[in-house]
């Protein structure tokens, strides 16, 4: 077994201008999928993130203090998972519920160095 | 894990949560209350995937209570005068605002304020729903049939009517309160036509005003000051109505009468709780419209099949509202009624008395009256011209449809 990680990228919800009912029923859709991931015993661990962001970067180590609205799309959390391969892991993520949002999904193998 | 959340808890508590904030600090503040509001749920709505609270409830109250604060800041930051929270008040602590009793009184004040003859009436649906019952501007399009621009227009045009007139976040009380409550009473009435009688398709938009409309009402009804007759009675009338919604159209979403909706699918719950309210209603002395409408709808949920309707009394009633509240539309329902009858003496007096422009673009219904009328008396000429007339003055598709269909049945028999 392997472990992956889904990256979340896409719209930050404050810019989207959803309503409280909305996001309800956006949430209930993140609640489905996380409960068919621990029901199917593959889900590791994960976090949400918060929409500020504070960009370090060059040999100047240059500063700077970005909002979602700044950026076209942001990183929005993670899941790790533990399955046999790539295709595991791309079926776990046809569930992800913001596709609709322009949301987009990025698995990437966790590597494992030798002892 | 239980991760099954109470329908519409985010919608409800949007409501909540700007009553009692605006209570606390005005509304002068709305704009910065609501901001908050929306990113609490925001945050809720992302931070509760990994792990949602054990009480979900508490923690949206606890969440309010913590923005409480952060408005303090961002007014202090934005140097705007820090608002005198003991005079807003009556000098109850906050945290006692919390308190269910002391929500459910925010939460009327902002019903009132919404339905405040200060703003402009068609103003006051578009801001109710955003602020009582946390609408976004594109649901409050889509449920009214109105473009985002115009509900953008609208919710501004309400905010500077309320800055303007510095309108005190209050339950009216003494001689004000029968007139605003009046106000409120209409309000909430449109609303629910919105839904009940909208032509728009999908049958979950119009049910969610129809809900929207009888929760609000119920919320009067648990205020001593405002568990009056006529709210009673509109409530009543909302359930009545409410219980035959789903029939209203058939799989293939059309429109159906009266006549021929399955009254075997009509919702029993719901006609009962109208009935007891009604009950309760009737304890006064002087009849709102209310009372007559609903008297009219529960006579219509009486009768077992549509043949088995009393038409005298629906009759009757419909003369009670016409007394109270002249109207040409109701002279030209009891002109239906009476061609139920089969009383076409007083069919023909109650149309006499009625031209096309009363009812403005909606001549089309004067003349499918007549129309009718002529058909059961016999004189197809007169039809002919008046469907005609029906056919020229009908905007709706479905409708301009449906009357063409009515006349090439008539020139079909004729043959």
């Amino acid at each position: 077994m392997k472990e992956f990680m889904m990256i979340f990228t896409s719209t930050d919800y404050s810019d989207l201008g959803l309503s409280p009912e909305e996001l309800q029923s956006r949430m209930g859709k993140w609640f489905t999928w996380n409960d068919k991931m621990e029901q199917a015993g593959v889900l590791r661990g994960g976090n949400a993130l918060t929409p500020q962001i504070r960009r370090v970067s060059g040999s100047n180590r240059t500063v700077t203090d970005l909002t979602s609205v700044e950026v076209k799309e942001i990183v929005g959390g993670y899941y790790i998972v533990e399955t046999s391969d790539f295709d595991a892991v791309q079926k776990i993520a046809e569930d992800y519920p913001d596709y609709d949002l322009g949301g987009t999904v990025e698995i990437r193998e966790i590597m494992v160095f030798d002892r | 894990m239980e991760t099954k959340l109470i329908d519409h808890l985010f919608r409800h508590h949007s409501g909540k949560m700007v009553s009692i904030l605006t209570r606390i600090f005005g509304l002068k503040h709305l704009d910065i209350i609501e901001d908050a509001v929306q990113d609490t749920f925001i945050k809720a709505s992302v931070g509760w995937r990994i792990q949602q609270p054990e009480n979900p409830e508490a923690w949206l109250t606890q969440a309010a209570k913590n923005r409480v604060l952060d408005i303090f800041r961002q007014l202090k930051t934005a140097k705007n005068h820090l608002p005198n929270i003991n005079q807003g008040t009556d000098s109850i602590a906050i945290n006692d605002l919390f308190l269910d009793t002391e929500i459910a009184d925010a939460q009327l004040r902002m019903i009132f304020t919404a339905c405040h003859p200060k703003l402009d009436p068609r103003d006051r649906i578009s801001f109710a729903l955003k602020t009582v019952s946390g609408f976004s501007i594109k649901e409050i399009s889509s449920a009214l049939l109105t473009k985002e621009e115009t509900v953008k227009k609208r919710l501004t045009r309400a905010r500077k009517a309320i800055l303007k007139s510095d309108l005190k976040f209050k339950i009216p009380q003494g001689k004000a309160l029968p007139e605003r409550l009046e106000s409120v009473l209409e309000v909430l009435y449109l609303i629910f036509n919105e839904g009940f009688h909208s032509n728009k398709k999908e049958l979950l938009v119009r049910k969610e005003l129809c809900t929207e409309a009888l929760r609000l009402c119920k919320m009067l009804l648990t205020n001593k000051l405002t568990q009056l007759p006529e709210a009673y009675a509109l409530t009543a009338l909302m359930c009545f109505h409410s219980a035959r919604l789903e029939t209203k159209t058939n799989a293939n979403n059309e429109l159906l009468d009266l006549k021929h909706q399955d009254r075997s699918l009509w919702y029993f719950p719901l006609i009962q709780l109208g009935n007891s309210l009604m009950h309760k209603a009737v304890n006064t002395s002087e009849f709102s419209c209310y009372h007559y409408e609903a008297a009219i709808a529960s006579e219509h949920l009486k009768a077992k099949r549509f043949e088995d309707t009393d038409w005298d009394k629906i009759l009757y009633w419909y003369q009670c509202l016409h007394t109270l509240q002249p109207m040409p539309s109701h002279i030209l329902t009891m002109a239906v009624v009476c061609l139920q009858k089969q009383n076409y003496m007083m069919t023909k007096r109650y149309l006499d008395q009625l031209n096309p422009a009363d009812f403005e673009q909606r001549s089309y219904l004067f003349f499918g009256c007549l129309f009718d009328y002529y058909i059961v008396t016999n004189n197809t000429k007169k039809a002919i011209v008046n469907i005609d007339l029906a056919i020229a003055n009908v905007n709706n598709a479905l409708e301009k449809a449906y009357l063409e269909n009515k006349k090439r049945m008539l020139l079909k028999g004729n043959n």
